[in-house]
């Protein structure tokens, strides 16, 4: 399959060209980073895979004590909580990314109709992307206000007052559903930037040629644009799936979790394990869970980022 | 491109103007609030544009009670901090970058293993984090952010550079060597100021991770530290809200997010997907 993502990609330089034979520059200006790299990934790592196997709880002042693979057992077995928060998250992960990458690709082939405006009307959109996540949050606790929220005024006016006093974030059956509404308008214009990019790669050639063809429109778009723009939305996709599966901020801003647990998050539970009842051991059970299943992820990302810039170079 | 009827074209208009007012719309509803006397925010119906724009709130803000430091010093250490973490890892990353780009040194896997930290959730580096910081006293001071979060941000520093110095001609650091330049003189005095935009670039992204950053500085400060990503929640936290002045505190503290979304634009695609796709 050739796949052509980007416009300008060099192709990689030929190794070797400037040095031939080892050098010493090369690894040394290499050094540093690599050892802060190490430093921080093998020492979290060793030192919560140790802890994975101890319980280790600060609140009960007792020294930290072996205890094999309980701590995995009690995550998988015995905690419904986890489960209803790796179910939280899953859910995140489906619908926001779902969303994100649906209106993201159609705000995409809108935008890319656009002539001039077009850079500007980016501009604009993609201010959601570039703000903290907390702040966001903060923004969308005003929005859902109950009584004086902007949200709930604009629906009065059209169900004659039926959501006064609606509190969104505190009605379990919608809470995880504001709480992924808030992700969606922070990410979307993200997958329509990612989209765009492809979009923008695509030779007007082609199209032309599947115009004088005479396909039509959603054939195009279908059997033209889509397979060509497919690698584009498989990378965002999945940078999206990696940082909606570590959402924290807006959780922590908008609900804490509540009501009850309906929006806590893995991420949020974890935090309250390891920073408000303090096991460490079970805290470090939680976060190698997680770290499998980013490492798989990010395993399938970059396979797949480097067969994409491998069909770029051909 | 095949011409649109206009009823397409109305849409097509229609469709981007209700995406922007969604899209804008909180940002603007901060905003307006940020100007709000208390009585207008708790009003029925909403008050959408207040009566003064009057900076009241924004000063108060900067040094509210109780030490009188408030949103100044969230500013200051918001400041600190990311300042601090993206010249850390701009230095310790590009020389790093520039051998990835031109020697492959490692070879791919080393280059692919640097891109993989960067999808390390904090959330499991934070506990051991925690207890490093604690032991060295680091913890609630700027050392211990700016470290979190150089760590956080040199593999991306490393990646999106790499990109910047393979789009350069190799042909120029070539010639040096052959007229006996070092390599790391080749580096320091052709590829380097030859990479300035994309040096800028990545700093500026660095910069922003940091100013954006939650959960590290939730957990590593606690009053002598206080970033503004951490006075916001506080202050909805509690039970008299002032959301006039937490308003300004977060129309502060996206600033510089809302300046890069306008600069940078055309990187934007880059750095967000540390790489993987070239605007």
């Amino acid at each position: 399959m050739e796949t052509r993502v980007g416009r300008d990609v060099p192709a990689p330089q030929p190794a070797g060209r400037v040095a031939r034979g080892f050098r010493l520059t090369p690894v040394l200006m290499v050094l540093p980073a690599v050892v802060v790299l190490l430093a921080i990934t093998v020492f979290p790592l060793v030192s919560t895979l140790r802890l994975t196997v101890m319980s280790w709880e600060l609140t009960t002042g007792f020294p930290p004590q072996f205890v094999g693979l309980q701590n995995f057992a009690r995550a998988f077995f015995h905690d419904p909580r986890f489960w209803n928060a790796m179910m939280n998250t899953g859910v995140l992960v489906v619908v926001g990314v779902g969303l994100q990458t649906l209106i993201g690709m159609g705000l995409a082939l809108e935008l890319h109709q656009l002539g001039r405006l077009r850079t500007f009307v980016l501009s604009l959109l993609l201010i959601p992307v570039m703000i903290a996540p907390v702040i966001a949050g903060f923004q969308f606790r005003m929005i859902y206000n109950d009584q004086f929220g902007p949200l709930n005024y604009l629906l009065d006016q059209f169900t004659g007052g039926r959501f006064h006093g609606y509190a969104w974030l505190a009605d379990p059956r919608v809470a995880l559903g504001a709480v992924i509404f808030t992700d969606v308008w922070q990410w979307t214009p993200f997958m329509t930037l990612v989209v765009l990019a492809g979009l923008q790669a695509i030779p007007a050639e082609l199209l032309e040629a599947a115009e004088v063809d005479g396909a039509t429109g959603p054939q195009t778009l279908w059997r033209v644009m889509l397979p060509l723009l497919l690698p584009v939305i498989v990378i965002g996709v999945l940078v999206r799936f990696m940082d909606t599966f570590k959402l924290f901020d807006i959780v922590y801003q908008l609900t804490a979790g509540g009501p009850g647990n309906v929006t806590e998050t893995i991420a949020y539970y974890t935090y309250l394990e390891g920073f408000k009842f303090f096991s460490l051991g079970y805290t470090s059970a939680l976060a190698f869970i997680q770290l499998v299943v980013i490492t798989v992820v990010a395993q399938v990302f970059l396979r797949y980022q480097k067969r994409v810039r491998a069909g770029m170079a051909t | 491109m095949r011409r649109r009827p206009p009823g397409r074209r109305l849409l097509t208009s229609v469709i981007l103007i209700a995406a922007l007012a969604v899209f804008l719309f909180p940002v603007a509803w901060m905003f307006l609030t940020s100007f709000k006397s208390n009585p207008e925010f708790f009003a029925y119906p909403p008050v959408f544009i207040p009566k003064s724009f009057a900076l009241t709130n924004y000063v108060d803000a900067m040094r509210f009670p109780p030490d009188g430091r408030g949103g100044i010093q969230g500013v200051r250490d918001s400041l600190i901090i990311s300042v601090g973490s993206m010249v850390a890892s701009v230095v310790v990353g590009v020389p790093a970058a520039y051998s990835f780009a031109r020697f492959r040194t490692g070879g791919e896997n080393l280059s692919f293993w640097v891109l993989s930290t960067r999808m390390f959730p904090p959330v499991a580096s934070a506990l051991p984090l925690f207890l490093v910081f604690k032991v060295l006293h680091l913890l609630d001071t700027h050392w211990a952010l700016i470290l979190a979060n150089t760590i956080f941000n040199l593999p991306f520093v490393i990646w999106l550079l790499k990109g910047f110095f393979e789009d350069l001609p190799v042909e120029l650091e070539e010639a040096a060597v052959i007229d006996g330049t070092t390599i790391f003189g080749a580096f320091r005095r052709i590829a380097l100021p030859l990479v300035g935009p994309g040096l800028v670039v990545t700093a500026l992204f660095s910069f922003i991770f940091t100013w954006n950053e939650f959960m590290f500085a939730l957990l590593f400060t606690r009053r002598d530290v206080r970033t503004l990503t951490i006075i916001v929640p506080s202050l909805v936290g509690g039970h008299e809200i002032l959301w006039g002045q937490v308003a300004a505190v977060g129309v502060v503290a996206i600033i510089p997010n809302v300046l890069l979304a306008l600069l940078l634009q055309r990187f934007l695609v880059r750095g967000l997907t540390l790489g993987a796709v070239k605007g």
